[in-house]
């Protein structure tokens, strides 16, 4: 089960970063280096082996295991966060990362991933031909554009609705105004309050 | 699923009579070698999609898990013996990189020729090397591999003892060997209903995909002629091979063993 689940993610892995030409070069700079990763959740240990692609393995015996390049620590809610490779340091210091050997290498498997950039509509042209791939994002981000106006002009006309025609709620202005009157009414208050108190205290004197 | 190279069958001494199995027939030892290649010659053409079709691609799980067994890295040298058309080496050959090696050899010249083809294919030139070579009879100086591995070769070489042997000289101290090979299912159930597939299923699969049927019950045969787990085991143990152990996958009906040089 767990050489199925490795040789899945390896494929996904592999397709992902192959649909980045820029890719490549990057992947280039960890070519003989390794990363070990131990998440904390899972019995066994993952490494990731850079040639021209990624070799993925789960380790189950510690006698098997590889010295890696890089060995990364951690659980995986904290590797979401390593896509941000200049976060490395913070999250040592908070302890939510143990790293030992090669930052760089680290840091360059974040950056392979992080610095991704795959065109979607060339993918699709594979399958479907240019004209239908470019009509098809064409479509999809006019779509976009349509919803958003929409969205914004529902909420606009939505809040004249409440303003306006029933007023259920009050325009910037109308609150501004009332807080002023609550101010001035406060004040008042207090005013009378002290002239009050003046008053009780002359009453006792005059006794 | 089958499995490559073969190499002859077991004499033990010169004195042993001069017969050896061929699946459940006794042949002639000196005959083995050419029946053993006839059979693979036969399936190296079609061998990677056989076994794709009869493991329901499985094998290259079994084949994965014994490299992750395997602790190869960059700069190691790898030998990937009975390699056939390459599933191991390929994996090795990005493995340990520009600064080591990877020995592909097999004993028979097609499978050898189907592996290189497709390692060609895949771009994987620099790093590894062919050689027709019989496992009894390693052409290696002492000591050289740091690991080595035998998938589904052990059980179609005439000699085991003797391979064994030749495989020890050649792996360097701290070095380990890897053997994959189909087994004794540890289940009743399982080993029967193993039989009913492999004995009846196989070869009439065999006939319809590669149009040869004896091929693949030759391959079936050889498996129940294979020693089994312990079986196996005593044998590297006597070969010299320390802290040996295995390990069924698949419900035993394949194993893999793992012992080391000191």
């Amino acid at each position: 089960m767990a050489q199925f689940l490795s040789a899945n993610v390896e494929r996904l892995l592999n397709h992902v970063i192959g649909l980045d030409p820029d890719s490549q070069a990057r992947l280039k700079k960890l070519q003989g280096k390794s990363l070990q990763v131990r998440l904390r959740e899972l019995p066994w240990p993952i490494l990731l082996q850079f040639s021209q692609r990624i070799d993925l393995s789960i380790v189950e015996q510690p006698d098997d295991l590889v010295k890696a390049s890089c060995m990364l620590e951690l659980n995986i809610e904290t590797l979401q966060q390593l896509r941000d490779s200049s976060k490395l340091t913070q999250l040592i210091q908070e302890q939510k990362l143990i790293l030992v050997g090669d930052m760089y290498v680290a840091q360059s498997v974040s950056s392979l991933f992080q610095e991704l950039h795959i065109d979607w509509e060339e993918e699709l042209s594979q399958y479907v031909g240019d004209a239908l791939a470019h009509q098809t994002f064409v479509g999809a981000r006019s779509a976009l554009h349509e919803a958003k106006t929409q969205i914004e002009a529902g909420r606009s006309k939505l809040s004249a609705q409440l303003l306006r025609a029933d007023g259920l709620a009050v325009g910037a202005t109308e609150l501004a105004h009332f807080s002023d009157e609550v101010d001035q009414l406060r004040s008042a208050s207090e005013r009378l309050s002290a002239r009050l108190l003046r008053l009780e205290m002359a009453a006792k004197v005059g006794h | 699923m089958s499995d490559h190279a073969p190499q002859t069958e077991q004499p033990h001494s010169e004195n042993t009579p001069t017969t050896t199995h061929f699946g459940f027939k006794q042949v002639e030892t000196q005959q083995k070698v050419a029946l053993v290649k006839e059979v693979f010659q036969s399936v190296a053409a079609k061998y990677d999609i056989m076994n794709d079709l009869m493991s329901l691609g499985i094998h290259r799980l079994w084949k994965r898990y014994t490299i992750d067994c395997s602790g190869v890295r960059s700069g190691h040298k790898v030998l990937d013996l009975a390699g056939g058309t390459g599933d191991l080496s390929a994996r090795f050959s990005r493995i340990v990189g520009e600064s080591g090696k990877v020995i592909l050899a097999d004993i028979n010249e097609a499978m050898l020729k189907v592996g290189r083809d497709k390692l060609r294919d895949l771009g994987i030139v620099s790093n590894v090397d062919y050689v027709q070579a019989n496992a009894e009879e390693l052409p290696f100086p002492d000591n050289t591999f740091d690991v080595i591995t035998i998938a589904f070769g052990l059980r179609n070489v005439t000699d085991k003892d003797k391979a064994l042997a030749s495989m020890f000289r050649v792996l360097k101290p701290g070095g380990r060997l890897l053997v994959l090979e189909f087994s004794k299912p540890s289940n009743e159930l399982l080993s029967k209903t193993y039989d009913l597939y492999s004995f009846h299923l196989l070869p009439k699969i065999g006939q319809l995909v590669a149009n040869d049927a004896d091929s693949y019950q030759y391959l079936a045969e050889s498996i129940r002629m294979h020693p089994p787990q312990e079986e196996l085991k005593a044998m590297m143990e006597h070969a010299g091979f320390e802290q040996t152990t295995y390990q069924n996958l698949t419900g035993g009906i394949v194993a893999l063993h793992r012992g080391y040089k000191f």
